[in-house]
């Protein structure tokens, strides 16, 4: 049974030799303007036709010659397979093809573009070219991953990892995408704020563009006009990231050292915000707090005063982003708060500490690392929030609302945006390494893992009563909030017309049954199934890409593992409107052309949403004991099948919280996507946001009411799909018993 | 069974399944650039295809981004048509040969500007809409504060306006660039940027796009906003409490534009959505998706609520020159130095 | 089907083999060791001496950062786990939580190529040979620790591998079934043939089950030999005291006689084999109940005072202090009269005494 295992080696090679030439010799080598899923081509001057023709093709009629020069890298490892695998030379061979293929592959994309030569200096060596080459294709695909996994068994018979081929692959894969998507981006953003009008690079336009005073300038301190965007955002995010700490941990204190009794409820609600697609809270802030609100016009009557537009600027934004972002820091505190063990709170009153000083001095440095967490997360929001700031935002500038008009507005100056961007990006990286350093190394772990008897002591008074207040106040403001939507999406022309009405669902979600089947008539349909479908899809390849990455993490060493650690966490940090401008950037040219395409949503989605399935993941898998897979391998399965069969089904929790962040996310992220949406692919959030635009308010509701319902479907679904693995008592994994 | 290709395919198996619907080869197809508000571009779209059955792949960018990847494209365009958007880009690509001259037989039907559009550009674009500037304001709020009904632009400046007028920021909006110069053409630049400083006094805040003060206007959340007439009447067609005003002085206007892209790739179906896009039917349905510009065909349908261009006084607007980069980069740069810095 | 003599055991050498961690830590340092087909041989040693690193090698889930290692004569230096036809038993049982016990001793069968009414026999015939038929549904969490045990043991040994490994296979077990279930063990590889590596820290357990013991102490191996040899003739103060308990002394050699050397403590003096030391100064390790008690003599012994006389059942264990060092005693003789206070004269039994080097 053992001798197969040589066989297999082989057989892979085979397999990705195959793929490599088909990608050469039969599918259009160059991205198809009909759209990745278009198979239009086929009936359409395929294989000649130059639009569609594979690289053999073309090279045979004397077009883009440059592409035979992948040809030898795809010859040179047929080679390997009539060698064995611990022959130096086989490995040899596919390391060295793989890595130049896959480089001249990829080089040749970026060297020769729609203008020809790329670059001006290949211009004056070697003339003008006289062709030119669109975004990559089927084709390119095939061969570029083709010569990726010959790269990667070539390093795996090297002995690299213990010479596991889909330790080394996934490896080579996960490093592949991140460096594409994640880290190319960020260059390309990086490179494109140095780009003046005149198409050249110069610092001096960066250093203008980044010292811009509508960034920093500090005049309303000095009393002047306004403050610039960087300084509002940074302030803005640091107030965020405060109140929401403040607020979840009362939120945490009151649900675990109360005898609080709606602790269920609390619970519940603390979901809704996250579900909760964006403008919808900003929306409802306005009807209640502005100029015309119910509340203002309320109490301006009330005592007679001139109603004013106070909400419009800092106040506004802020109560939205506390609103919706507190429930996060709640989730990160409860953890962090249930973490403390009750004996050390116990230990510290034996020892003649009251209450209040255990409170102090044992309890609240304690719980140091939710507090940090909680206010990264806040403060990370914030500067990365778009919707609330664009709809309550008056006069008070934040940077991501600049970098969304540098791109749309009337300025169309993408080097703006670029450098906007650069420095948002800066701000949260340093928040990010801020905190880092804030907790250094001490240790906070309480949990020994033994039976922990004691019970968690009661909040001393002097903090439970102002915690509840806050808690009170803030429950019956969001409840306030919510029945305000539910109720807004049946009235006619809120604030102008309150007669109830289902027109809006109609308008949105109408449909009748036609000759053909069921039409769609309602105006959101398209966006609806678009979400759906892009949530759908990116959802379970979020949960992959991070599962893997996580197995890669935990249960295997390899060199670089700390910097590829980094990469896949480097995502997190970044806000959603940067990720949109540097994708505008990377990808609207070849030769990755992806703009105006649903896959760009999805890949999209599943880099932004990777750094949760990884972290899920991560956590369900240290409590998995190593020896499980270390047993399933010594009997006879390989990395792959011991993935496959002990793992994955012992990883359910983890599987569906990050099936189920990924897909909210996806359903109600805007930040990046309103840079990615096309008028084919629309999401329902930027759907939203037009109809919000446009002044439909109530259209505008009624689709995010409709929105959370569904979202609660679907997460219940996800729920009986995945379902419990059946592990009884789990001692067979937690192995060692006193 | 071993390998790892599994999982590499899939992934591809799960992208597969993005592919929204595998089109189906047809004949005819026609490749639209649009750069109005998305609906009017999807009606427009999916109209020609039930009226043609030709199929339209449309990709809809703002007109400054269609411009730049028209450009772009020069020597492969992949559009035919390029359909809405504000006439300056039009103007821009015809002088820069990027689009085709045609003379379609629906011509005879179109107003006059539309008609002198195209002549001042060889025929290589046509107006299809217009649209005059001017402003609108909350009659509720106006009442309730008490103030008096503007009826011209330097109403504006009275000091009891104070706070309550909003226009867009020239530097972030096509519309209020056109305010900018629609000022300075009508005063003189001097007194024009006199008036634009003491409106500065007067106004609440600068939105970022074009249409917002407006809409706040609609809300209750601002009292007189600074836009095209035809984004007003969209607010009192909503059911907003919006009275919309042509200045007595005389105001500026955009004339929203159609051009063939030179060299597309389905010259025959352009031509084609060309006629089809100018004939009165197809115009009157510009209400349908509450776009109340005034349409080039005579005989086109207008709501009653609509501005009618032929009793508002309008200024003679120079394209070429407040279309040149350089005037409006210098324009703006004299905003940004002298207007926005003063206090309010 | 009955599993039948293994005809594919096999022998497992190491040539010079080191394992580094990290860049310094080194776990394993230059390590060579055969262990002959059809054996069973202990790895021991105290936690972190090597002995677990060492086993994960032969297994395959640690690849050594030097020399060879061979299994049945093949160099499988750089193959990995799943490509060596190696099973282990782990400390933890590691029985997959998720799978039935049926399936979980059928895991390994399914990846090697056997058909689907041959895996279910072989399983089947696996779970007769620990016992267990009758629980082939149940999960692993449904099963006692020992029965846990078993079900790991039937899942390795289903797959008739060249070699069987344990890793401190008892070491949650109670220790009654301890006895029991290493007898079973025992039992199994004697009957069926198997090549065994067997990790533990327990040192009764080794003596207990060993063909052979490779005694490993900082990473490299102490003593290798026969239970007997290692109790009887340890090589050095560790493996003494490590292997059975004893009392080192130091002594003085004070003349060597056809390889008779004649040891002075004190004054008191005995005649011991010489272990090929010179002259001059050495250890003496005596193994508890090698320690004669008997009442003060002025004669040849050596003076003390039990300080500590504990009464443990089947005999009683007596701390005793000496001019050199406190000595430990055990005596099966439970009605003794001795008591603490006691002057007693101490004399070692003429077999068991070994010399060290100092």
């Amino acid at each position: 049974m053992k001798t197969e295992n040589k066989a297999f080696a082989h057989s892979t090679l085979l397999l990705w030799l195959i793929v490599g030439w088909a990608g050469f010799c039969l599918v259009p080598w160059y991205g198809i303007e009909d759209g990745f899923f278009g198979f239009e081509w086929l009936s359409d001057g395929y294989p000649f036709d130059p639009d569609y023709a594979p690289a053999l093709f073309l090279i045979l009629q004397g077009k883009k010659i440059w592409l035979a020069s992948v040809v030898p890298f795809m010859i040179l490892p047929v080679i390997a397979l009539f060698r064995i695998k611990s022959d130096p030379v086989f490995g040899k061979v596919l390391v060295v093809c793989g890595a130049l293929g896959f480089g001249i592959l990829l080089g040749q994309g970026f060297i020769i573009g729609l203008k020809g030569w790329q670059f001006g200096w290949l211009e004056q060596l070697f003339g003008p070219l006289g062709d030119r080459q669109f975004g990559m294709g089927y084709g390119a695909l095939f061969m570029a991953s083709a010569f990726l996994f010959i790269f990667t068994q070539g390093i795996a018979a090297r002995g690299a990892v213990n010479g596991d081929v889909f330790v080394v692959s996934s490896i080579g894969f996960v490093v592949t995408i991140v460096a594409i998507f994640v880290f190319f981006p960020i260059i390309s953003m990086l490179l494109s704020a140095f780009i003046g009008e005149d198409k050249a690079y110069s610092i001096s336009v960066f250093i203008d563009k980044i010292t811009d005073n509508r960034l920093w300038s500090l005049s309303c301190i000095t009393g002047g006009q306004k403050c610039g965007a960087a300084w509002n955002s940074f302030a803005l995010a640091v107030l965020v990231g405060i109140t929401t700490t403040v607020l979840g941990l009362a939120f945490a204190l009151v649900v675990t050292r109360t005898g609080f009794r709606y602790k269920k409820l609390l619970r519940a609600m603390s979901v809704l915000p996250i579900i909760t697609p964006p403008f919808v809270i900003g929306l409802a802030i306005i009807l209640l707090f502005g100029l015309s609100g119910s509340f203002t016009v309320f109490f301006s009557d009330l005592f007679g005063f001139q109603p004013t537009r106070w909400v419009y600027g800092l106040p506004g934004i802020l109560i939205a982003q506390i609103l919706a972002f507190t429930p996060i820091a709640f989730l990160v505190m409860i953890g962090v708060v249930e973490g403390v063990s009750p004996s050390m709170e116990e230990a510290s009153q034996t020892l003649r500490a009251n209450k209040w000083e255990t409170f102090v001095n044992v309890s609240l440095p304690l719980m140091r690392p939710g507090i940090a967490n909680a206010f990264l997360l806040g403060f990370i929001e914030s500067m990365a929030d778009f919707g609330n700031p664009l709809v309550l935002g008056g006069n008070f500038d934040v940077l991501s609302t600049e970098i969304f008009y540098a791109i749309v507005g009337a300025q169309y100056d993408q080097a703006r945006a670029a450098s906007i961007a650069l420095v948002l990006l800066f701000f949260t990286l340093a928040a990010f390494y801020a905190q880092r350093f804030w907790l250094g190394k001490k240790s906070y772990t309480t949990m020994t893992g033994k039976g922990d008897s004691g019970v968690y002591s009661q909040l001393p008074s002097r903090v439970s009563k102002p915690v509840f207040l806050i808690v009170a106040a803030w429950t019956a403001f969001t409840l306030l909030i919510y029945a305000m939507i539910f109720y807004g999406s049946f009235v006619e022309l809120w604030g102008v017309n309150n007669t109830l009405t289902f027109k809006h669902y109609i308008t949105a979600f109408s449909a009748r049954i036609g000759e053909h089947g069921i039409h769609w008539t309602g105006s959101a349909w398209d966006s609806f199934w678009t979400t759906l479908k892009i949530a759908g899809i990116s959802a379970p390849l979020t949960a992959a890409v991070g599962l893997v990455t996580a197995y890669l993490l935990t249960r295997q060493n390899f060199a670089g593992k700390n910097a590829f650690e980094f990469g896949t966490m480097l995502s997190f940090a970044i806000p959603g409107t940067v990720i949109g401008v540097s994708y505008i950037l990377a990808f609207n040219v070849p030769p990755l052309e992806l703009t105006g395409t649903g896959i760009i949503l999805v890949i999209s989605f599943v880099f932004r949403n990777m750094p949760v399935g990884v972290r899920a993941g991560i956590a369900s898998m240290t409590q998995l004991d190593k020896s499980l897979d270390e047993s399933s391998l010594t009997l006879g399965a390989n990395s792959w099948q011991t993935f496959i069969n002990v793992i994955l089904p012992l990883l359910k929790p983890a599987i569906l919280a990050a099936l189920v962040y990924s897909f909210v996310r996806a359903m109600t992220a805007i930040s990046a996507v309103i840079f990615l949406v096309s008028a084919e692919y629309n999401m329902a959030t930027s759907y939203i946001i037009g109809r919000v635009e446009n002044n439909d308010y109530g259209l505008a509701i009624a689709y995010s009411t409709s929105l959370i319902a569904v979202m609660l479907t679907v997460v219940a679904l996800m729920q009986l799909i995945v379902g419990k693995t059946k592990i009884g008592r789990r001692s067979g994994q937690s192995g060692a018993k006193p | 069974m071993n390998t790892f290709g599994k999982i590499t395919l899939g992934f591809a198996l799960a992208l597969s399944a993005t592919s929204a619907s595998v089109s189906i080869a047809s004949a005819a197809k026609l490749t639209l650039y649009c750069s109005a508000q998305e609906d009017w571009c999807q009606l427009m779209a999916r109209g020609f295809e039930e009226a043609s059955g030709i199929k339209v792949n449309l990709t809809r960018k703002s007109s400054g981004e269609t411009f730049a990847q028209i450009k772009a494209e020069e020597a492969n365009p992949k559009g035919d048509v390029w359909w809405g958007g504000t006439g300056d880009p039009h103007l821009q690509a015809a002088e820069e040969g990027l689009s085709e001259p045609y003379v379609s037989p629906m011509r005879a039907k179109l107003n006059g500007w539309a008609v002198s559009q195209a002549k001042s550009a060889d025929d290589k674009t046509i107006g299809i809409y217009s649209g005059a500037l001017g402003y609108g304001y909350n009659a509720d709020l106006l009442n309730a504060a008490g103030l008096p009904v503007p009826a011209c632009w330097k109403d504006l400046l009275k000091p009891e306006y104070k706070g309550h007028v909003q226009m867009a920021n020239p530097n972030s909006s096509g519309t209020a660039y056109t305010t900018l110069a629609t000022i300075v053409q009508l005063f003189g630049e001097d007194e024009g940027f006199e008036f634009m400083k003491k409106l500065h006094v007067n106004i609440n805040q600068y939105t970022k796009s074009g249409s917002a003060p407006i809409k706040a206007a609609g809300r209750g959340e601002n009292t007189i906003g600074i836009v095209f007439m035809h984004d007003a009447v969209k607010q009192a067609v909503s059911g907003f409490p919006i009275k919309v005003v042509a200045p007595c002085e005389g105001t500026g206007y955009e004339i929203g534009s159609m051009s063939l892209i030179k060299g597309g790739r389905n010259p025959e179906s352009a031509k084609k959505f060309y006629d089809w896009a100018l004939s009165a039917d197809v115009q009157s349905r510009s209400l349908e998706v509450k776009a109340f510009q005034v349409m080039s065909n005579m005989n086109a349908k207008s709501s009653p609520s609509a501005p009618d261009l032929s009793t508002i006084k309008l200024i003679d607007y120079d394209f070429k020159k407040y279309g040149s980069s350089a005037e409006r980069k210098r324009l703006l740069k004299k905003w940004d130095d002298e207007v926005s810095v003063l206090p309010q | 089907m009955k599993l039948k003599q293994n005809s594919k055991a096999a022998s497992v050498s190491f040539k010079n083999v080191t394992k580094i961690y990290g860049k310094d830590v080194i776990a394993v340092d230059d390590v060579s060791l055969s262990i002959e087909a059809g054996t069973l041989v202990t790895l021991l040693g105290p936690s972190g001496c090597g002995k677990t690193t060492t086993l994960r090698m032969i297994a395959g889930l640690e690849m050594c950062s030097s020399g060879t290692v061979e299994i049945g004569d093949v160099d499988v230096t750089t193959l990995p786990a799943t490509d060596r036809d190696v099973s282990m038993v782990f400390q933890s049982y590691a029985l997959f939580p998720h799978m039935s016990v049926l399936e979980n001793v059928s895991y390994g069968l399914k990846f090697s190529g056997f058909k689907k009414n041959e895996i279910s026999e072989r399983a089947i015939a696996g779970l007769e040979l620990v016992g267990l038929s009758e629980y082939g549904a149940r999960l692993p969490s449904e099963l006692s620790g020992g029965q846990q045990q078993r079900v790991a043991v039937a899942r390795a040994l289903v797959l008739e591998p060249q070699v069987l490994l344990f890793d401190e296979p008892l070491s949650n077990l109670d220790a009654k079934l301890r006895r029991q279930v290493r007898e079973e063990i025992r039992e199994i590889q004697q009957n069926l043939g198997l090549t065994v590596v067997y990790v533990t820290h327990d040192q009764e357990e080794a003596l207990a089950v060993s063909d052979r013991i490779i005694v490993m102490k900082n990473a490299v191996i102490a003593q290798d030999g026969t239970p007997r040899d290692l109790y009887d003739a340890p090589a050095n103060r560790f493996v003494a005291d490590f292997i059975g308990e004893a009392n080192i002394l130091p002594c003085e050699i004070a003349a060597i006689k056809a390889e008779i050397a004649k040891v002075k403590i004190g004054d008191y003096s005995l005649n011991l084999p010489s272990r090929g030391l010179d002259k001059g100064s050495a250890l003496l390790a005596v193994r508890p109940n090698r320690v004669i008690i008997g009442k003060s003599k002025p004669n040849k012994n050596l003076p003390g005072k039990i300080i500590r006389l504990t009464y443990v059942g089947n005999h009683l264990e007596f701390t005793i202090a000496t001019e050199f060092e406190n000595l430990f005693a055990t005596s099966s003789d439970v009605n003794s009269e001795f008591k603490v206070g006691d002057d007693v004269a101490i004399t070692f039994a003429d077999k068991g005494p070994v010399l060290l080097e100092s």
